[in-house]
C-alpha cells in the first residue's frame, strides 16, 4: 500500500474535485444560516469538512479559493481574510489527523482552538487595514467600549475578533463534525491520504 | 440560471485592457493607498479608480458593492469618530455628543481606503471575465487542473443552491420545523445540510471519474480553444504601473 503523508501535495483527481464542492458547502452554510436567521455566519463548514476529509493542504486551498471566489462575486473585501481561512483549513487538517475529531466532546475543543487561531491571524489583518475592526455589530460594540476605556488598540482589535470568532467556529466545527460523522465510509475513504484503499 | 459574477459585458476600452494589468493595477493601487497616509494622495487614487470605473462604464455597478460594505464603513466612523483614545479636540457636535478630529481623520483615511480597496478590485472584477482571467493565468503558467478548480465553483454553487431549494421544501414536507426558537433553528441545519453535502461529495466522484476519462491529468502540453490577440498596450501600462509602486515607495521611505 502506498502511504502518503498529510502533507503530500500530489492530489488525486477527486480531492481536486472536493476543492469546488466545498465551496459550495461554505456557500450554503451561509445561505441557510441566513435564512435561518442564525446569529453566526457559519461560512466555512466546507473549509472545516474538507480538511477533516482530504487533510490540511486541501482544507488550506479550499480556504484561499473560497475568499478569491467570494472576492470576485460579492465583495472584494473579503480577499484579505483568505489568510484566516487558509489557516483555519491548516489547523482543521492536522488536528483531524492527530485524531481530535473522534468525540463530539474533542471536537469542541477543537472548535475552540480553531476560533482562538483564527481570532490571532484575524487581528493584524483588522488593524491593518481597518484600524482593528470587524463590522460585526456586537463585536464593534465591545471594541468601542474597551477603547473608550483607553485600552491598546491590539487587545480591542483580538477582543473584538474573539467575541466574533469563537462561538463561530465552535458551531461551525461542531456542525462539520456531526455532518462528517454521519457520511458514509465509502465517501470518507475517497480522500483519505493515509492509504490508498481506493484509486480513480 | 442566474451568473454568479459581478462582471458586466459592454464595449469600452477598458475592457479590452488584459486582465493581468487590470490585476497588477488594482495591487498597486491598495498597496500605494496604504503605503501613504495622506488623505489626499488616498483620495487621488480613488479619483482616478472611479474615472476608470467611468471609462469602463460600469460606475454604477460598483456602488451596491461598497453598499455591502456599509456596516464596516459605518462603524469605523462611529468608533473611531467617538472613542479613538487621543480625543482631544472637538470637531462639531451632534446633538451634545461631540465628535473628535483625531478619531474623525483616521475615520475618514480608513473610509477612503476601503472604498479604494473596493473600487480598485471593481475595476479588474466588473469589466474581466473570470474565464479570460483564469486562462490568462493558464498561459503565464498556472496549473490547468487548478484552472478548472476555480472555474466550476462558478458553474457548482448556482446548481448547489439550486438543490437546496429542493431539499428545504422535501424536509418541510416531511414535517421538520425552519421556524420557531433559536435551538429549533440551530437543530434543523443538519437534517437541511446534510443531504446536500453527501450528494455534492458523491457527484465529486463521479466528476473525477467523467474527468480522468477526458484526459484530466494528461502530462501532455494544452492548447486553447480562442486564440486571443495580445493586448497591445499591456507592457507599457505594466511599467508604469510598477515605476509609480517604486516611486511611491522610495518616498515614503525617504521622507
Amino acid at each position: 500500500m502506498n502511504r502518503k503523508s498529510m502533507w503530500s501535495l500530489q492530489f488525486s483527481t477527486v480531492a481536486l474535485v472536493l476543492i469546488p464542492a466545498a465551496i459550495g458547502i461554505n456557500f450554503l452554510g451561509k445561505l441557510f444560516a441566513e435564512l435561518l436567521k442564525l446569529p453566526l455566519w457559519i461560512d466555512s463548514i466546507g473549509t472545516v469538512l474538507s480538511a477533516m476529509l482530504a487533510g490540511p493542504i486541501i482544507g488550506a486551498i479550499v480556504g484561499i479559493i473560497n475568499n478569491v471566489i467570494y472576492g470576485f462575486t460579492t465583495s472584494p473585501i473579503s480577499f484579505v481574510y483568505a489568510i484566516t481561512q487558509a489557516v483555519i483549513g491548516l489547523v482543521v487538517g492536522i488536528m483531524a489527523y492527530k485524531g481530535w475529531i473522534s468525540s463530539v466532546k474533542k471536537a469542541i475543543i477543537l472548535g475552540l482552538v480553531v476560533g482562538f487561531i483564527a481570532a490571532t491571524v484575524s487581528t493584524p489583518l483588522n488593524i491593518m487595514f481597518w484600524e482593528g475592526m470587524t463590522g460585526n455589530v456586537w463585536g464593534d460594540a465591545l471594541f468601542a467600549y474597551l477603547r473608550a476605556n483607553d485600552n491598546a488598540l491590539w487587545v480591542a482589535s483580538f477582543a473584538d475578533s474573539i467575541v466574533v470568532d469563537v462561538p463561530d467556529k465552535v458551531v461551525t466545527v461542531l456542525l462539520s463534525f456531526l455532518l462528517f460523522r454521519s457520511l458514509p465510509k465509502n465517501v470518507k475513504n475517497m480522500y483519505d491520504n493515509h492509504g490508498e484503499i481506493e484509486k480513480l | 440560471m442566474k451568473t454568479m459574477t459581478l462582471y458586466r459585458e459592454k464595449d469600452s476600452p477598458i475592457h479590452r485592457i488584459d486582465p493581468l494589468t487590470k490585476l497588477l493595477f488594482a495591487i498597486v493601487a491598495v498597496s500605494t493607498s496604504y503605503i501613504v497616509s495622506n488623505h489626499v494622495f488616498v483620495l487621488c487614487v480613488l479619483t482616478v479608480t472611479f474615472l476608470i470605473l467611468i471609462a469602463g462604464k460600469v460606475i454604477k455597478y460598483i456602488l451596491p458593492v461598497i453598499a455591502l460594505s456599509f456596516l464596516l464603513i459605518a462603524s469605523i466612523i462611529i468608533v473611531q469618530g467617538f472613542f479613538h483614545p487621543d480625543r482631544a479636540t472637538v470637531l462639531f457636535e451632534i446633538g451634545s455628543i461631540p465628535i473628535y478630529k483625531e478619531g474623525f481623520s483616521i475615520a475618514l483615511l480608513v473610509t477612503l481606503r476601503v472604498v479604494t480597496m473596493i473600487s480598485a478590485f471593481g475595476v479588474l472584477i466588473l469589466t474581466t471575465k473570470p474565464d479570460d482571467l483564469v486562462e490568462t493565468l493558464v498561459e503565464k503558467g498556472l496549473s490547468p487542473r487548478f484552472a478548472y478548480v476555480l472555474l466550476s465553483v462558478l458553474q457548482i454553487i448556482p446548481q448547489m443552491v439550486a438543490l437546496t431549494g429542493k431539499i428545504t421544501d422535501a424536509q418541510r414536507a416531511r414535517g421538520l420545523e425552519t421556524e420557531g426558537g433559536l435551538f429549533v433553528r440551530f437543530k434543523s441545519f443538519i437534517p437541511l445540510l446534510g443531504p446536500v453535502v453527501l450528494n455534492s461529495l458523491n457527484e465529486t466522484r463521479e466528476r473525477s471519474i467523467a474527468l480522468e476519462i477526458r484526459g484530466f491529468n494528461s502530462k501532455s502540453r494544452r492548447t486553447y480553444l480562442h486564440e486571443r490577440e495580445p493586448y497591445k498596450f499591456g507592457l507599457p501600462l505594466k511599467i508604469i504601473l510598477v515605476l509609480f509602486l517604486v516611486t511611491v515607495i522610495v518616498w515614503r521611505v525617504v521622507s
